[in-house]
């Protein structure tokens, strides 16, 4: 491999890398605002400019490509006299309004500020002033005083959502970003300009003035907005989801995320209409009761089905852990084969950036932990014939709501006699249903979920329920989660009275005398893993932050 | 308020589209011929302008906020360009200004009540062997005095 | 004083076709195409022609940067977007000899191998525009132009010429900015490298070339690069159209060789100055090159190693002059202005920088800076300088630099001991609480 030395280390590097990229993998940050390593280069903000021995001029490190034997210094004195040149620059026409800018504590601006600035301002002239809250889009704010124009939204636009839909207009200082009159920066993944905005420039109309950014914790998981599965932050404060952020998965989503994903796959977590404790409904009436006696009647009104009178409906919503519990707890207390589970395709809704046309985020991996018809078992168009015609007379539904699919599914739903639900939200199956279990939503548990092309990925809680501890589950803490007591009022958030779904099957199993007993997410995963070939020699360690490719879809990775 | 391109404007158009490999390069050819047509740069003449190109709007306002010479409002139908760059500036630029800016009552980019008369402070024009100068529409008047100017303007219909 | 004219020829009517044809009009192109284009190259080089937009680069090693063998197609650009203060040269090739730079643009075309070439004209230059397309007009119309020179030339070369209008931006005459434009795009300058002759016009191999530079073709081949080479000076030889402007009796563009004294332009050429006046300041190559002192002219000769030396450069070698009763501090705002008001606004230092500069020059001119605004403004124009993507920043930051270094006395008239700020600057001037550099690490 070539290698070339920055500030007097030797570093390997690939042929075709520029400096920037070769010093970011062995770990060296050289400071920069424009560059994007998924972006086209564009040069502009100037503050990567470093020192190359023989060279008489500084040179940017993002467009300089790496040579055998090239000296750079990115420490030196004249490079850090550039940099501090460009910090001082990028300053002078900056508002000091951090403290209420939603980008304070991950600005880049204020980072390379307190790492590389002067500590004094010589500038002694009015300020320019631009635009200020302009809605560039329904979901997208624009301050053009804070706007430093390094033109990643406008790259981003063009590159990667594909939808030229901002510019740069005027020149000079005088220079600001625009969509074109009338036109609305909408584009299916516009919050990502956030994201990469190096400044406050650009905020999210959904989450601006919600929080501090140190006042929240940070969890890796995945968006289950559909079968991409994106890698994200989940950002929670007071136990509330206030963001979704994507996290970089070359391999997934690169760096970036759907608004649809981002701004609707975590409100029903924090919504008001979270199913809070079991819900039993005798004579109309529906009475709240603690979990236990919810699997207790539970277990009381189910057990006299036989295998031809039951069907169960795994989801793609849930975890693999949640759909194997599922499944072998139907196959093992009533040797049941009517399972299966409900598709959400929408062939118009996907585009070949990172949309999918599937909208559950778990489609393969429901499948390949056994919710799937048993032997001369019924599917799920048939499971409903079935019940319209009295054959079916208890449906066992997990987190999903099957009455919202039609009126047909939902008339059917009227005739069976027992109908048990496990759901994360009030919604129009649960108001048909005879019992209801409170379901962890995925924030709230560990799992896994398999997407469109095989790729195994681990979710994990990032919103506590009564059954949880932050920091004795090992859950990512803010700084409020750290020094908060009960008594402040930050750290008094809701908790809602919920099990993951695997945790609530399993409890039932207990009260039926079955031999399913987990304890925790892994225990499900490691018999999932024993009993599953496909899942074969894996382990939660082994899956890790970024997912595992599993050898049994690679096929379908390649026809993808 | 709608605008099209005349049908000798839509060929004038085409035949600068024949210059270059793509559509894009022909946006400020045909900024032009909308100037020319119109007097000015509106949201409708831009998107008009991509529609004819089969561009994105957004390049058309890209260049057309770039380029200085495109009017983004009703200029006179004398736009009278004074430059008082170094050249000019020397040879009495800033008193021809002046008394241009005086005898209109506007000031910088100003427009008189009846639209006759706009005036605009530029940057050089090339002409600053013969300073001090001024532009009216697209003809250059040079080594110029007050007098000069007076007498010019005077001739202005 | 020799009498060459090489770009301007004292014929009357040589911008018509009929005149230029009669004068031996076509026939370096004629001559060029019977040889390979590997061999222009070569007689360009040992000319010794230097660019005349300002960088004073080899043509001819330019041109032999254009890869050989590509699939991609090739172009020329005829850089005529003449915007830099003090020079307007190129406007006088296109009204008095427009059919030189035609057969100059044929001549490069085949020595590059484009196929296609355009002149970039700034927009303001309406009349200028309309001459050199009617010239075009007309040379298509004879066939020395366009798939007809095949035909005229008996060649299988042809190429086609169009131009390309401006519309009011100075950075266009920077030639990535150059390219961009033609493409249809702001005129934001690129970064290099890649360079143009790898990466120019929609991605293909591009040179780009002055106006003046170009006309010069033409005689360089019909007379031989040993002619060429021994008129002027060695290192830097042919002649020049020197633009002078300001405080003389006779402004206006002449052509003579390289390497005349600067006095004897100023004072022979064009007339001296008006009512004898002392000189305070010549900018001897457009605005954006350092200025001279009065004092400094003394043997000064215009050719780019000469003014090196003597602290400035040829740029396009449009000389300034200005007497002893200007106004330094006014002039070097209103040429600050001007690289403010057309700075792209592209890369930070000069996007801010020179907005800086001059908002303290015109606090300066308001009576309101003291001596350390000075030290100031050149420690930002240090900061801008060579910091940049394009040369748009040095040329912001040379004149206010070398304007303050070279008449610091006068300056320091303007300045006052101490002053009053605004309420608004002391919010953030934080003087006393200076971190040395590098130590503030986390």
């Amino acid at each position: 491999m070539p290698k070339l030395t920055i500030n007097g280390r030797e570093i390997d590097f690939k042929q075709g890398q520029t400096v920037i990229e070769a010093a970011k993998d062995n770990g060296i940050e050289i400071p920069h605002y424009c560059w994007h390593p998924s972006l086209s280069v564009s040069g502009n903000c100037r503050v990567c400019l470093v020192e190359l021995e023989k060279m008489p001029k500084l040179v940017i490190a993002c467009s300089t490509l790496a040579a055998e034997g090239m000296v750079v210094h990115t420490q030196s004195e004249k490079t850090l006299q550039a940099r501090n040149a460009v910090m001082e620059f990028l300053l002078i026409n900056h508002p000091l309004d951090c403290p209420i800018c939603d980008e304070a504590g991950e600005c880049k601006l204020q980072e390379y500020a307190f790492d590389h600035g002067y500590g004094e301002s010589r500038f002694d002239e009015m300020k320019n002033r631009k635009e200020k809250r302009v809605a560039l889009g329904p979901r997208i704010m624009f301050d053009g005083d804070r706007c430093i124009s390094c033109s990643r939204c406008i790259r981003f636009s063009d590159e990667i959502a594909k939808a030229t839909q901002l510019t740069f207009v005027q020149r000079g200082d005088r220079v600001t970003i625009k969509t074109f009159p009338g036109e609305e920066f909408d584009n299916p993944y516009t919050l990502n300009t956030v994201d990469i905005c190096p400044v406050g420039a650009l905020t999210s109309r959904d989450f601006r003035f919600k929080a501090r950014v140190w006042d929240m914790s940070e969890t890796k998981t995945i968006c289950p907005g559909c079968s991409r599965g994106c890698n994200i932050e989940m950002w929670v404060r007071n136990n509330e989801i206030l963001r979704l952020t994507p996290r970089e998965n070359l391999e997934v989503n690169e760096y970036w995320m759907c608004d649809w994903g981002r701004l609707n796959t975590f409100k029903f977590v924090n919504a008001r209409n979270r199913i809070d404790g079991a819900l039993i409904r005798e004579n109309e009436v529906i009475t709240k009761v603690s979990v236990e006696e919810g699997i207790s009647k539970t277990a009381q009104a189910i057990q006299k089905y036989k295998a031809s009178q039951i069907a169960f409906l795994g989801s793609a919503f849930a975890t693999c852990e949640d759909n194997f519990s599922l499944a072998k707890f139907a196959k093992e207390s009533f040797s049941a084969n009517n399972i299966d589970f409900i598709r959400y395709v929408d062939e118009t809704n996907q585009d070949d950036i990172l949309i999918k046309p599937d909208k559950t985020p778990n489609t393969l991996g429901a499948k390949s932990t056994g919710i799937k018809p048993g032997n001369s078992g019924l599917n799920i168009h048939e499971i409903f014939s079935e019940i319209k015609k009295g054959n079916i007379k208890a449906l066992f539904v997990m987190e999903d709501n099957p009455a919202a699919i039609s009126d047909d599914y939902k008339n059917a739903l009227k005739k069976l006699e027992l109908l048990i639900v496990l759901s994360v939200n009030e919604n129009e199956t649960t108001e048909l249903a005879d019992i209801v279990l409170p379901a962890a939503a995925y924030a709230e548990k560990n799992g896994t979920f398999i997407n469109f092309e095989g790729r195994l990925q681990r979710i994990r809680p990032a919103v506590v329920t009564q059954n949880m501890e932050r920091s004795l589950d090992g859950m990512s803490m803010s700084r409020l989660d750290k020094f908060g007591t009960k008594y402040d009022s930050w750290a008094s958030g809701h908790r809602v009275d919920a099990q993951p779904s695997w945790k609530l099957i399993s409890m039932l199993s207990q009260k039926l005398g079955g031999k399913i007993n987990y304890q925790t997410a892994e225990d499900v995963f490691d018999d999932l893993v024993k009993s599953n070939k496909e899942f074969s020699g894996l382990d939660y360690d082994i899956i890790g932050e970024k997912g595992t490719q599993l050898d049994s879809f690679i096929k379908v990775k390649e026809t993808v | 308020m709608s605008f099209k391109f005349t049908e000798e404007n839509l060929n004038r158009i085409q035949e600068s589209r024949k210059k270059y490999p793509t559509a894009l390069a022909a946006v400020m050819d045909t900024l032009w011929i909308a100037q020319d047509q119109n007097g000015y740069i509106t949201n409708e003449v831009m998107e008009e302008i991509a529609s004819v190109l089969g561009i994105d709007k957004v390049l058309v306002l890209s260049a057309a906020t770039f380029y200085t010479m495109y009017h983004k409002k009703p200029m006179g139908k004398h736009h009278i360009q004074v430059c008082t760059n170094v050249s000019c500036m020397l040879r009495g630029g800033y008193e021809i200004w002046k008394q241009i800016k005086e005898k209109y009552g506007i000031d910088n980019l100003g427009v008189t009540d009846d639209g006759q008369i706009s005036i605009e402070e530029v940057e050089c024009m090339g002409a600053c062997g013969y300073a001090p100068m001024i532009a009216i529409n697209e003809d250059y008047y040079e080594d110029l005095t007050k007098e000069k100017v007076e007498e010019i303007l005077g001739t202005l219909k | 004083m020799e009498n060459i004219r090489i770009v301007l020829p004292e014929i009357e009517n040589i911008h018509e076709i009929e005149t230029y044809i009669s004068n031996g009009g076509f026939k370096a192109a004629k001559k060029a195409f019977s040889q390979t284009p590997g061999e222009i190259i070569d007689q360009v080089k040992k000319s010794g022609l230097r660019g005349r937009g300002g960088a004073a680069f080899s043509a001819g090693l330019k041109w032999s940067f254009m890869p050989k063998s590509t699939d991609k197609p090739k172009y020329l650009c005829v850089n005529g977007d003449e915007s830099e203060p003090g020079s307007f040269k190129d406007r006088e090739v296109f009204e008095k000899n427009p059919h030189q730079l035609i057969e100059g643009t044929l001549i490069t075309c085949y020595a590059i191998g484009a196929k296609t070439a355009y002149i970039y004209i700034r927009g303001e230059y309406h009349k200028w525009i309309k001459l050199m397309q009617k010239a075009l007009d007309d040379a298509y119309a004879k066939g020395f132009v366009g798939e007809k020179m095949k035909e005229t030339f008996g060649t299988d070369f042809y190429c086609d010429i169009y131009i390309h209008k401006g519309a009011g931006a100075y950075i266009c005459g920077e030639e990535s900015s150059l390219m961009n434009s033609i493409e249809g795009k702001r005129g934001y300058p690129r970064v290099k490298p890649p360079f143009p002759a790898q990466n120019g016009l929609w991605g293909n191999p591009t040179t780009i070339n002055n106006v003046e530079t170009i006309a010069n073709v033409p005689k360089i081949i019909e007379n031989g690069w040993e002619w060429y080479a021994n008129i002027g000076v060695q290192k830097h030889p042919g002649t020049i159209l020197y633009g002078i402007s300001g405080h003389v009796n006779k402004p206006g563009v002449y052509e003579l060789p390289t390497g005349i004294l600067l006095t004897e332009l100023i004072f022979d050429v064009a007339g001296g100055v008006p009512g004898n006046k002392k000189i305070k300041m010549v900018i001897p190559g457009g605005s954006s090159m350092p200025p001279l002192r009065g004092d400094q002219l003394e043997g000064v000769r215009m050719d780019a190693e000469s003014l090196k030396e003597a602290g400035s450069a040829i740029g396009t070698a449009g000389v300034m002059v200005m007497d002893e009763d200007t106004d330094i501090l006014k002039v070097l705002a209103r040429i600050t202005k001007f690289y403010y008001h057309e700075s792209c606004g592209q890369c930070t230092p000069c996007r801010e920088g020179t907005g800086w500069m001059l908002k303290t020059l015109n606090r300066m001119i308001e009576g309101n800076a003291t001596s350390r605004d000075l030290d100031l403004l050149i420690e930002v124009a240090n900061n801008i300088e060579g910091n940049t993507i394009c040369a748009l920043g040095d040329a912001a930051a040379w004149p206010v630099k070398f304007t303050i270094q070279r008449f610091r006395d006068e300056l320091e008239q303007y300045v006052k001991p101490e002053v009053e700020l605004p309420i608004y600057n002391k919010v953030h001037s934080m003087r006393e609480t200076t971190v040395p550099l590098g130590v503030n690490k986390r």
